[in-house]
């Protein structure tokens, strides 16, 4: 589960002027020709960095937005839900590890982002820094978190490094049944008693300004990545992906009899684009620097569960275990 | 700031978690070696790279492995090896093989007896390499000259040779770990159908 927050920052300089020409040419020619390009290629440091850095939040968010749902497998109503549940936490565990390994094809080893993670030195997606109080609160981040990041990873699944769509094809195919569970416990609700429906439609408050976070700060206010959408490496921008999402989204939202708290919501006729009100994007800027109702619960958490498992890993650890990079 | 949180999970409120804290960086194989999984969907398919996994050793590189990548479709077989037991070919376009780039600089890993070597193609750029039969060779020089001979004529992006005695092959005894595969339907999409509760509602609503 992942959005495109992670185009925030500014990139300082691009560092191209040191490249060979040569090889950049050729790199730049494989990319257009729709190859992939592979860990052992040649890359520009550019690319690697930014790749890096995507990858790594990803992997974050995947392993950070395991937490709020993994509250609820205990709580979860009926045996089958808890089964649900599991598995579905389980799928975000194990996508977090895909993603690291892509990340580690590219030279940063899993030690250093856990690290980075936990002290505050990497990002991962908003959403997670906010906390699930109901039943209904999981039943809406499985259906509609997850879509959020499923349009945003099924246009990354076509960008240009090798490893990181070979995981997003894995993570895709997985999180088609997140959607449908999710959905399904959502309309269980919608379709409940009067006190099911209005538990549901609280959490749907709650979590409509969150969702619009998702896809990161409307294009007019992004740093202008142009290079990154030459190389692949950013396949929609922000907009285009909350589009999709609303496009697909609300309708479903509407047809079960739920609102959603922004009067302004609608689909212009003519332009077929959706208007709404802007969410509070100094909110957004507040909750991603660390300040918001969970960002240290999350950490901490992580950091208890590092810390009290090192001793296992240490008495595991071969004196003969020799590292290198994964090869894809 | 409180030392410790009040979570709404209890669980956590349980462990004792504290808010401040710093992680000491993480030292080197802190999260231990990797291992390159390969594994087979249907039998007589050839087996496919899948991943890597992290593992302290071969055993439990097994299981993350059945845990990481054949949890939802089927599965006959797992192969695990440690990474740094892949020996590597340089990779080329699709119009040159790999096996015409290579170089002499595994003249000096060879063995002194014959071995066993599996060969593995990389067919086409993203995806993922394809295990295309074993060869008998005194080294892995000799084993990239002997895999060129006999599936040189396939297309071949990058070539990794492994030596078959260092890898873990899983055999007949472990296949029932994938049995159950099939009945979990709970975590299927099509397990799933939402529309005739949704219909029911839109009939009931529309009376009111």
């Amino acid at each position: 589960m992942y959005g495109g927050g992670n185009t925030f920052e500014p990139i300082k300089a691009t560092g191209l002027e040191m490249e060979d020409p040569a090889k950049l040419a050729e790199f730049e020619a494989r990319i257009e020709r729709g190859e992939k390009i592979e860990p052992q290629d040649w890359m520009p440091n550019l690319y690697r960095k930014q790749l890096i850095r995507m990858i790594e939040q990803h992997a974050h968010s995947e392993i950070i937005g395991a937490l709020p749902e993994g509250t609820w497998i205990t709580r979860a109503p009926g045996f089958r839900r808890k089964l649900a549940q599991m598995a579905k936490v389980q799928d975000e565990v194990g996508h977090a590890q895909l993603l690291y390994s892509a990340a580690e094809t590219l030279g940063k080893s899993r030690e250093d982002m856990i690290t980075d993670l936990i002290n505050g030195k990497s990002k991962y997606s908003n959403i997670f820094n906010y906390p699930a109080f109901t039943w209904a609160d999981s039943t809406v981040i499985s259906w509609l978190v997850d879509a959020g990041a499923i349009v945003n990873q099924i246009a990354n699944a076509k960008g240009s490094y090798g490893p990181y769509c070979r995981a997003l094809d894995r993570i895709c195919a997985e999180e088609s049944f997140h959607l449908k569970y999710g959905h399904d416990a959502v309309v269980h609700l919608a379709t409940g008693t009067p006190i099911q429906r209005k538990m549901l439609q609280e959490a749907l408050n709650r979590w409509w300004t969150p969702l619009m976070h998702f896809f990161g700060p409307p294009d007019k206010m992004s740093v202008h990545t142009e290079i990154l959408v030459k190389w692949k490496v950013k396949m929609a921008t922000n907009d285009e992906c909350r589009q999709q999402f609303l496009d697909m989204y609300v309708p479903k939202i509407w047809e079960l009899g739920l609102s959603l708290p922004d009067p302004k919501l609608h689909k212009n006729a003519e332009t077929g684009e959706w208007e709404y009100t802007e969410p509070d994007w100094e909110e957004f800027k507040r909750v991603i620097n660390g300040d918001g109702p969970c960002n240290a619960e999350r950490l901490a958490v992580r950091r208890t569960a590092e810390e009290r498992g090192a001793w296992v890993r240490k008495a595991l650890l071969s004196p003969k275990a020799t590292y290198v990079t994964p090869l894809a | 700031m409180n030392d410790v949180f009040q979570s709404l999970d209890p669980r956590i409120n349980r462990l004792g978690v504290t808010v401040e804290g710093h992680l000491e960086a993480k030292s080197s194989l802190d999260q231990f070696e990797t291992y390159e999984v390969f594994f087979q969907m249907k039998e007589g398919k050839p087996y496919e790279h899948a991943g890597i996994v992290h593992a302290p050793n071969e055993d439990m590189a097994f299981l993350f492995g059945k845990e990481q990548f054949s949890r939802r479709y089927t599965c006959t077989g797992m192969w695990i090896v440690k990474t740094h037991q892949v020996i590597t070919s340089p990779i080329t376009d699709h119009e040159q093989s790999a096996y015409d780039l290579l170089d002499h600089r595994l003249a000096e890993t060879e063995l002194n007896e014959l071995s066993h070597f599996e060969v593995f193609h990389l067919k086409k750029r993203g995806r993922q390499q394809v295990h295309m039969g074993r060869v008998q060779a005194k080294g892995y020089h000799d084993a990239f000259k002997q895999a060129s001979e006999h599936f040189g004529t396939e297309p071949a992006l990058q070539v990794w040779v492994i030596r078959s005695q260092d890898l873990l092959f899983s055999d007949e005894a472990d296949k029932d770990i994938w049995f159950t595969l099939p009945e979990k339907k709970y975590r299927d999409a099509i397990a799933y159908k939402s529309s005739d509760k949704i219909n029911a509602y839109k009939e009931r609503t529309a009376k009111q």
